[in-house]
């Protein structure tokens, strides 16, 4: 059948698009917010101007970046309502009820604070800006758990029974932290942060290739990247976990990821496939580059333990293998790269001190423009994983009980069609305008502005009763 | 659906969610309708300096104001799954265009602060606001004109929302929204763009209640249900008191703006909000979906409802204040004639 006027293609489409959109860009806002709010507490705590520069000039990129999440989001939230009803109607009382939370308890918390912290500072103290700030890194990072509670209760769901094409809550407490749970939000918090220091390392390292305010970049470089000596391991391991709970959780998925078609027979280890072609049709890969044991040894840690193959599972059962198992190597091969340029740049400060001064450091231009590279890795790594999530847990929609194809809203294909056009269209159009106003940003550079006022001493503040305009 | 069994705590808790909904949506409506209608009224203005101090009046609060469609949206899905999954997939096309229209305007905001050509992104910023105006009025006017729902499911057509009503209803809602943003501007600003503001108040109060009364006539004409519900006595003494206090709010709106008050136009033009949304409300409950559905059908479950009651329920008063503190921080005018005020 012709893709294009499949109803719930088109509709997986849209939502896949906004979706891969939607997420290039909050998981730096919540990083960033995390970071700023460091940044301004060491300015209140030592009254160092240098951290208040650091802070407004991170809070521009912050400012672009928010505002395109912001925009971006809206229309996924929708998306359950207009595109998915069926689903909304039979998972409301639990999805519907987490969304809910979210908004009121996370969502608006950041956007009642975020006036005051991007256009506050001459209005408020600087411990009521540190203040807002935190309740800004503190709302969005509230978000995105109870948005990957949705999420992981779709992987795995627990805690509901499904009768009569509805979802009766059993029990809240296992349907919140369901299986994935653990292992879903501390992999995106943790993408979170590790995007968000790579983008302060590379963000710096550009200047450093610049040669421009290098006594400014340095520190900013320097300590992101001792920072992701511990965040990008850390991160490996989590996925590491991650995917090996899948084999309890969701083996299907785990297959996929592997490519692996077949159960290995007891005795034998199954082989971990560094490059296949996998053909489903014949439900084989058409060859396959393999390590033996290796995939037994990742997940069971033994190297003839049993992994499910895709056999195992009827046909309709199965999730497409190509994007996940692709998806996969892509992911791990750009987390493993950020993890390297971490250690071999850690290598470089503590044995080449002399090589890493603000009047030096710009010599060392592999390894810079190394940094450079790590921001396209990190956004691929996290795009390539939600593809892995998500087409991993086809065909169902909620995982095991409710087929995606169940789930979706009969709207005329011609409608389907324009509103995914539009989508492409304006999408496209704000991200090219974003990258457009990113670059200017960095072009500008830093202002060292004298701070409105010194942290901390609330009645100098001129209370002036006008409008930031804009400059 | 029909199997939910009518028990009366289910009942009291769907009718408290009815109400808080009811809550965020008078917010959402008189707080992003004056934000939407100021972008609606910049069109109408020539030069750029005053379209950017339109924009940078609402420049700290245009996300929250238009966060509180997010809970809407959040707490609509929680709480009335059914009206969620099936009102906004008849109401796709004007649903989705209205999320164009707000991302064109949200974006307007910040590209206008950092580009340099700043008469185009001032422009998306009023073209946006009118997309997202205009597209309201229409799922307004389509949720009145009836959303067929059978069986839990939308069984009507993607073109259902369009119609004369609803056309009316649009003008209605975007005329109203301008009043809104007309009446903030008045409060945000001094000099001639205040004059303006005090100017077109009469036109724009004008064509809103022209809309509102077409609504109030052509409903009972539409349902004979409602007829016998407003006429029968006692009720019609209760629901005349709805139409002659929305009248009497707008002969003060017309007082006020001719006395050149300047917080009181806007505090009318919210009464006449208000009354005519609680003339809505109690024109249909206990119907969610006019003529289709009716809260106890729709609801979550008594557990959900709950869960949500304490999650979200103890929130409410926290979340008003902090809203209303970031209106309290960027108090103040701006002032596009005296450019050292802003």
């Amino acid at each position: 059948m012709d893709l294009l006027h499949n109803p719930e293609f088109l509709s997986r489409a849209q939502f896949g698009f906004i979706a891969l959109f939607h997420i290039l860009w909050p998981p730096l806002t919540i990083g960033l917010a995390l970071i700023l709010f460091g940044l301004e507490a060491a300015w209140v705590k030592t009254k160092n101007v240098f951290y208040y520069h650091q802070a407004r000039f991170w809070t521009k990129i912050f400012l672009i970046n928010f505002g395109v999440g912001v925009i971006s989001g809206l229309p996924m939230e929708f998306s359950f309502g207009t595109n998915w009803g069926p689903f909304s109607i039979a998972s409301g009382d639990f999805f519907g009820n987490i969304l809910g939370f979210e908004t009121a308890m996370a969502f608006m918390l950041e956007a009642g604070f975020l006036g005051i912290m991007l256009f506050g500072w001459k209005r408020v103290s600087a411990g009521m800006h540190l203040f807002a700030t935190g309740m800004v890194a503190f709302g969005s990072t509230l978000s995105a758990f109870w948005i990957m509670v949705a999420n992981s209760w779709m992987q795995t769901p627990a805690g509901v029974e499904y009768n009569n094409g509805k979802f009766v809550i059993t029990d809240y407490f296992d349907a919140i932290f369901n299986p994935d749970l653990a292992h879903g939000f501390g992999h995106m918090f943790m993408a979170c942060i590790e995007i968000s220091l790579v983008v302060v390392a590379g963000v710096s390292a550009y200047y450093l290739i610049q040669r421009r305010h290098r006594e400014f970049f340095l520190p900013s470089f320097k300590w992101a990247v001792i920072a992701l000596v511990a965040v990008a391991p850390l991160q490996i391991l989590i996925g590491d976990s991650a995917g090996g709970a899948l084999a309890q959780t969701q083996p299907a998925k785990l297959a996929a990821i592997e490519a692996l078609w077949d159960t290995n027979k007891p005795g034998t280890g199954a082989p971990w496939a560094i490059l296949a072609d996998p053909n489903q049709a014949e439900q084989k890969n058409n060859w396959e580059i393999s390590i033996p044991y290796v995939t037994s040894l990742i997940v069971t840690h033994s190297p003839t333990g049993t992994v499910q193959g895709l056999t195992e599972f009827k046909r309709e059962d199965q999730p497409p293998v190509w994007a996940p198992f692709y998806g996969f190597r892509v992911m791990v091969a750009a987390g493993v790269f950020i993890a390297f340029m971490a250690v071999i740049t850690l290598w470089m400060l503590w044995r080449r001190k002399s090589q890493m001064l603000a009047d030096s450091v710009s010599g060392n231009k592999w390894l810079l423009r190394g940094w450079l590279w790590t921001i396209p890795a990190a956004y691929i790594a996290i795009e390539a994983g939600w593809l892995v999530r998500e087409i991993g847990r086809q065909p169902w929609i909620v995982y095991g009980m409710m087929r995606t194809s169940e789930g979706v809203s009969r709207v005329p294909v011609p409608v389907l069609q324009w509103s995914l056009l539009s989508y492409m269209v304006f999408y496209t159009a704000i991200g090219i305008a974003a990258l457009v106003f990113m670059r200017g940003v960095l072009r500008k550079g830093p202002v060292f502005e004298a701070p409105p006022h010194q942290p901390a001493r609330h009645r100098d503040i001129e209370s002036k009763p006008a409008i930031e305009g804009s400059h | 659906m029909e199997a939910v069994a009518v028990d009366s705590t289910h009942h009291l808790l769907a009718t408290i969610w009815f109400l808080i909904i009811g809550l965020f949506l008078v917010i959402y409506v008189v707080l992003d309708g004056f934000d939407l209608g100021v972008g609606v009224l910049s069109l109408f203005v020539g030069d750029e300096p005053r379209r950017a101090a339109m924009m940078s009046s609402l420049g700290s609060i245009w996300d929250a104001n238009e966060t509180w469609l997010v809970v809407i949206g959040g707490t609509l899905f929680g709480a009335f799954p059914l009206v969620y999954g099936t009102v906004l997939h008849g109401l796709y096309i004007p649903i989705i265009v209205m999320l164009l229209g707000f991302m064109l305007r949200g974006v307007s905001f910040e590209f206008h602060e950092l580009s340099a050509n700043k008469p185009i992104w001032s422009f998306t910023f009023g073209l946006g606001s009118l997309i997202a105006a205009v597209a309201q009025g229409f799922a307004l006017g389509g949720l009145l004109n009836g959303v067929e729902v059978i069986g839990g499911r939308f069984v009507g057509g993607a073109m259902d929302w369009l119609s004369p009503f609803s056309v009316f209803v649009a003008i209605g809602v975007t005329a109203g929204y301008a009043m809104l943003g007309s009446t903030y501007l008045i409060m945000k600003s001094r000099g001639m763009m205040q004059d303006a503001c005090f100017e077109r108040g009469h036109l724009l109060a004008l064509a809103m209640m022209v809309a509102a009364a077409a609504v109030t006539v052509w409903t009972p004409m539409q349902y004979p249900e409602i007829y016998t519900r407003w006429f029968s006595t006692p009720n019609v003494y209760y629901f005349a008191l709805l139409p002659i206090a929305a009248f009497g709010s707008f002969v003060m709106l017309l007082r006020a703006l001719k006395k050149r008050y300047e917080v009181a136009p806007f505090v009318w033009t919210t009464m006449i909000f208000l009354f005519s949304f609680i003339g809505l409300a109690a024109t249909w409950f206990p119907y969610i979906i006019p003529g289709a559905v009716t809260i106890d059908q729709a609801a979550a479950p008594s557990n959900t409802l709950v869960f949500m009651l304490v999650g979200i329920g103890m929130l409410i008063p926290v979340m008003i204040t902090y809203n209303i503190y970031q209106y309290v921080v960027f108090r103040g005018k701006v002032d596009p004639d005296h450019e050292h005020t802003y």
